[in-house]
């Protein structure tokens, strides 16, 4: 979205100017935005955080309009010190960092609502807004019109408000951003009781607000036979953002800074595989159920290591309320871990899948798509629609909707060939998805038309060839007659805490 | 944008829609919808907008090859199969595994470098055979990390350090003689690496709450204990938790009385112990007095004691016990030195009773037996005859009236007067025609009996019928030679025969036993070879037997055959056959 930044620097507006000026490498500081090489060109970045190096300073930057995971440090070389540096404003920001923390819960919370009410027009929502807050525009200018960067620092930390997927950008923003700009002045008064509320009543995935969350504290990890470079702050113990590389047992998922230490663990390590019960085997994976409560180091162990790679994972709470899905490979060695999902063991919401994950190892192999099939196959045994919690990220979305789509459209064909007529209630009874669900995949495929008043389902020729294409390249799909599962029934008592 | 002409009607998910290809709908007459309602794609606002997730986003559909870009992994230095040196063999069923990691592991203490340096200067001090290994040091660490994890887990912040001594009761559960000489040796240096790390545990661990203000804001404290959620009140959760309380209470008190019953029982018994030691006693003392007046009759003060075992042996030994025997016991076990019972007279005794009740056990067995006879290959129990043959009484006929021939019995294959005249003596009694054929089967008519067989069922057990062989042609009746059994009656359904056929009955019976069954001791005839061909006219005989009086003795309980001058054959045992019939009847 090159619009932000385009008409960005106009008006910098409502909240005040940022101060604007030359900086040296001494006098930049936490907070400013400057411009920074990244990729053969430079771009607006903020500096999160400032340490010093044998071979000089260095500078932690968080990228405009980049995912965090591409977050890094910079020498200062990389940095343009000819072009002016927008200086933070120390009050505002501390404000505006303390108000999008609180932001998450109610976003969360207003996000239901929001989709019950998705087809009301952007101006009665508008409307709505401004009823709430006094000076909505203000916030709406700001962080419309804004600086990249500072749009950026801000917006990074709000939680979504009605995200969504339109074909006119502008249409999308004007929509959206009252409803944030709202969101964010009326929850002002509410302040971290209500995170602390939202965060008990809802699931696993939120993000915790504070500041040195957003840094990368582990740089390095030995892991099985790769070393992975994690994309996120992971709350391993704090001693450990000082090594330059941890080791992570591969199957116990134990955590070391010392390499003695992880030689003389492994020579006492006995676990080969994820300590739970094989539910499904064929000639390529294996998948294990783990109880969170049951395995509750393995399981911590787990979510360490996943939020490495998860920016909206929270290790908040304790694992208890999970059960862990794990995907592996087997080798001579033992079952390695390839990726899992995580599910509530009762979700209020319906949600089938928690956290979802592919070690990066194993990334664009198609084994996303296995994790969610298989987490559909739980449902369909279950027999509930399900649907993955929210917010999802950018690589889940992706997975999630090819999976989606290819899936529809694989149901739509036969229907089409049929010459039947389908409603979306049966497809996702279908494939065990919700309604919901299949209406974003095909509202996003552009698939929803309305013909001679009537709503019909179009399916593009491109879609189709698209799909014929994956169809021969893709290799592998879970086979549902060789999961050996029964939905697993907890007491209320195993699902709270008992201790 | 195409303006909004129309309102569009409300899609529900229940609408049924039409599914189209997009080149079976002009493009030109359908506006996508894609516009107005706006879903949500699930993903945080701020991360909609950034520039790779567009990317893709919006080649959605056109190219599939636009990716967003992650740090890459790397293959990693270390030697992977050193690390990983346990090998991994494929289960042939599904895994199903329980130990936690902790189990898994064993000993949680690892020790890092420093602990390498220590130990290696510690041994140094010290000859071959006292000093420590690895893993023992291990072990001790271990056991100080974990009693001061248990004894001071504030340790970090109020700096105590758990003294040697509290340690020792965990040092106990280890092997304590190789170990124990080093344990302070190690405390100290354990303490030292405790106190420059601020005394932390040696290992870094994980920050869990601990309950302080700064908790929440630290984003390293993780895996909170999350409360446990209030569950509604309401009047009918009360009355299920009043019931609950109730049962409960209910249940406590059961539990209450069934330990003051068992309390009571246990005094009881404590009371009758004490009576039976006092008893004891003084029959010991009634004993020695008796030695030493030397009174040698009176057995009286025994009587007790052996009354008291009285019911416990016959309860024993009671049923198998015949009446002569046990009398015959009895005195003995009583006259004989009423307390100083043999050895000899008692073995003899309890062996006497066994035998007897063995004796009695084959005799109900024989009993239970008396009728029936295994003609199996490996029969249990040795054959015996039957010595009567229960119940027979021979079967008359009553003729019912012919009816008359018409026109329309000859095509319902009622033999014709022509066929009559045939010579096949035999066709008539298969067909049921109700007229004696002649005075032969007069001599030997066919016995039924009734009784009542196992569940209540009841059978009928024929003997001497006889029925024709029917008009088979050859290959049929070659199936019958070779695939007949002499005593296999569950190949009958086989064979397409007349289920009221006795002719297939007659046939087996004809067949000789074979030797093993015909030269066991208990028969005094041979079977014949043959049986007599019986021709015999039938009524209905499985459903309407006629029983009558028979000038014929009914052989009573006399293994005797009956001998029965047969036309054709010789005379054949009676009870042969009529061992037959009942099974043949069993498979009908």
């Amino acid at each position: 979205m090159g619009n932000n930044g385009a008409n960005g620097e106009a008006e910098v507006g409502s909240d005040g100017p940022r101060q604007k000026g030359r900086a040296t490498p001494d006098t930049l500081k936490v907070g400013c935005i400057a411009l920074v090489l990244k990729d053969g060109q430079f771009r607006r970045a903020e500096i999160l955080s400032i340490k010093e190096t044998k071979s000089g300073r260095q500078f932690y930057c968080n990228f405009d309009n980049f995912n965090k995971r591409l977050d890094e440090w910079v020498p200062i070389s990389r940095i343009d010190f000819d072009q002016d540096v927008e200086w933070p404003n120390p009050e505002k920001d501390k404000q505006k960092d303390a108000k999008s923390k609180k932001t998450a819960p109610v976003s969360k919370k207003s996000q239901p609502s929001k989709k019950a009410q998705k087809k009301v027009g952007k101006r009665e929502q508008s409307v709505a807004s401004e009823g709430q807050t006094p000076h909505p525009w203000t916030e709406f200018v700001e962080s419309q019109t804004k600086p990249d960067g500072e749009d950026k620092a801000n917006a990074s930390l709000e939680l979504g408000a009605t995200p969504n997927v339109g074909p006119d950008e502008m249409e999308l923003d004007e929509d959206e951003t009252p409803a944030s700009a709202a969101k964010k002045e009326h929850t002002q008064p509410f302040s971290r009781e209500q995170e602390i509320e939202k965060l008990r009543t809802s699931g696993s995935m939120t993000q915790n607000p504070a500041e040195i969350a957003r840094i990368r504290n582990i740089s390095k990890v030995e892991f099985g036979r790769y070393v992975l470079f994690p994309w996120y702050f992971s709350p391993y113990p704090e001693a450990f953002s000082q090594e330059d590389c941890i080791y992570i047992c591969e199957f116990c998922l134990s955590y070391y800074a010392d390499l003695t230490s992880f030689k003389r663990h492994r020579m006492k390590c006995t676990l080969l595989h994820p300590p739970g019960n094989e539910i499904y085997r064929d000639d390529f994976v294996s998948f294990f159920e783990i109880d969170g409560r049951r395995q509750r180091t393995w399981c911590r162990n787990l979510c360490l290591l996943s939020k490495m790679f998860l920016d909206h994972k929270t290790l908040y709470y304790d694992v208890d309320p999970f059960l862990f899905y794990v995907m592996t490979s087997r080798d001579e060695k033992g079952s390695h871990i390839i990726g899992y999902f995580s599910k509530e063991k009762e979700s209020a919401d319906g949600y089938n899948v928690a956290c979802i994950l592919t070690l990066p190892q194993y990334q664009r192999k198609g084994y996303g798509r296995l994790l969610i099939q298989f987490s559909y196959e739980l449902s369909k045994i279950e027999g509930k629609l399900g649907s993955p919690e929210k917010p999802l990220s950018d690589l889940g979305l992706l997975s999630y909707r090819q999976y989606w789509s290819e899936n529809i459209i694989d149901l739509l064909l036969g229907y089409s060939e049929r010459e039947e007529k389908c409603t979306i209630e049966g497809i996702a009874s279908h494939l065990a998805m919700t309604t919901q669900d299949v209406e974003h995949t095909l509202q996003a495929l552009k698939m929803q038309v309305y013909h001679k008043g009537e709503h019909k389902i179009v399916i593009p020729e491109k879609l189709v060839q698209q799909r014929e294409k994956s169809r021969a390249k893709q290799r592998r799909v879970i086979d549902p007659s060789r999961i050996q599962w029964k939905p697993p029934v907890f007491t209320a008592a195993s699902r709270t805490w008992g201790w | 944008m195409a303006t909004r002409k129309v309102r569009y009607k409300k899609l529900s998910v229940k609408t049924p829609l039409a599914v189209l290809r997009e080149d079976q709908i002009d493009p030109t007459e359908y506006e996508s919808l894609t516009n107005e309602a706006q879903i949500a794609t699930g993903v945080e606002q701020a991360e909609e907008n950034e520039y790779h997730l567009q990317a893709v986003l919006q080649s959605a559909g056109v190219a599939a090859d636009k990716e967003i870009p992650v740090p890459p992994p790397q293959e990693s230095a270390l030697n992977y199969d050193e690390l990983y040196a346990r090998p991994f063999s494929k289960t042939s069923t599904y895994i199903r595994f329980s130990q936690t990691v902790e189990e898994s592991i064993g000993c949680m203490y690892d020790m890092t470098a420093d602990d390498v340096v220590f130990l290696k200067s510690y041994n140094q001090k010290r000859h071959a055979g006292a000093q420590l290994s690895e893993d023992d040091f291990e072990r001790i660490m271990d056991v100080f990390e974990a009693t001061s994890e248990l004894k001071a887990p504030y340790a970090s912040i109020d700096q105590t350090i758990v003294p040697y001594d509290e340690m020792l009761q965990g040092l106990q559960e280890l092997d304590k003689a190789k170990l124990m000489p080093h344990a302070k040796e190690i405390y100290e240096y354990w303490k030292s690496r405790r106190q420059a790390l601020n005394n932390q545990p040696l290992h870094p661990t994980l920050k869990f709450e601990r309950h302080l203000e700064s908790d929440d804001a630290d984003p390293y404290v993780c895996f909170r204990r999350r409360e446990v959620r209030q569950t509604r009140k309401t009047r009918a959760r009360d009355v299920q938790s009043a019931e609950k309380l109730k049962r409960l209470r209910k249940e406590l008190e059961e539990g209450r009385q069934l330990v003051l019953a068992a309390h009571n029982r246990e005094v009881l018994k404590a009371e009758m112990l004490k009576a039976d030691r006092a008893i004891f006693e003084l029959r010991a003392q009634l004993k020695e007095h008796k030695i030493r007046l030397g009174i040698k009759t009176d057995d009286e003060d025994l009587i007790n004691q052996k009354r008291r075992k009285a019911p416990e042996a016959p309860a024993v030994q009671r049923p198998p016990a015949p009446a002569q025997l046990r009398i015959a016991v009895r005195p003995d076990g009583r006259s004989a030195e009423a307390d100083l019972s043999l050895l000899s007279d008692r073995l003899a005794e309890k062996e006497n009773e066994l035998r007897a009740d063995i004796e009695k056990k084959v005799q109900s067995h024989n009993e239970w037996n008396r009728d029936h006879l295994d003609l199996t290959r490996g029969p249990l129990s040795p054959v015996q005859w039957p010595r009567r043959s229960a119940g027979f009484r021979p079967a008359k006929t009553q003729y019912l009236i012919t009816p008359p021939a018409s026109v329309s019995s000859v095509s319902l294959d009622e033999p014709t007067p022509m066929e009559l005249d045939k010579p096949h003596p035999l066709q008539s009694v298969f067909k049921f025609r109700g007229v004696a054929r002649d005075e032969q089967s007069r001599e030997n008519p066919p016995l039924y009996r009734r009784r009542i067989g196992r569940l209540n069922r009841l059978w009928i057990d024929r003997r001497g019928l006889a029925s024709p062989p029917r008009d088979v042609d050859a290959e049929v009746l070659d199936r019958w030679k070779y695939d007949q059994s002499s005593d296999d009656e569950d190949d009958r359904p086989m064979y397409e025969v007349d289920p009221f056929d006795t002719n297939a009955l007659r046939f087996r019976a004809s067949i000789p036993l074979p030797p093993w069954m015909t030269n066991r001791g208990a028969t005094p005839h041979a079977r014949p070879p043959l049986p007599p061909p019986q021709q015999q006219p039938q009524p209905h005989p499985a459903t309407q037997p006629q029983p009558q009086p028979q000038p014929q003795p009914q052989p009573q309980p006399q293994p005797q055959p009956q001998p029965q001058p047969q036309p054709q054959q010789q005379p054949q045992p009676q009870p042969q056959p009529s061992q037959i019939p009942p099974q043949a009847q069993a498979a009908a």
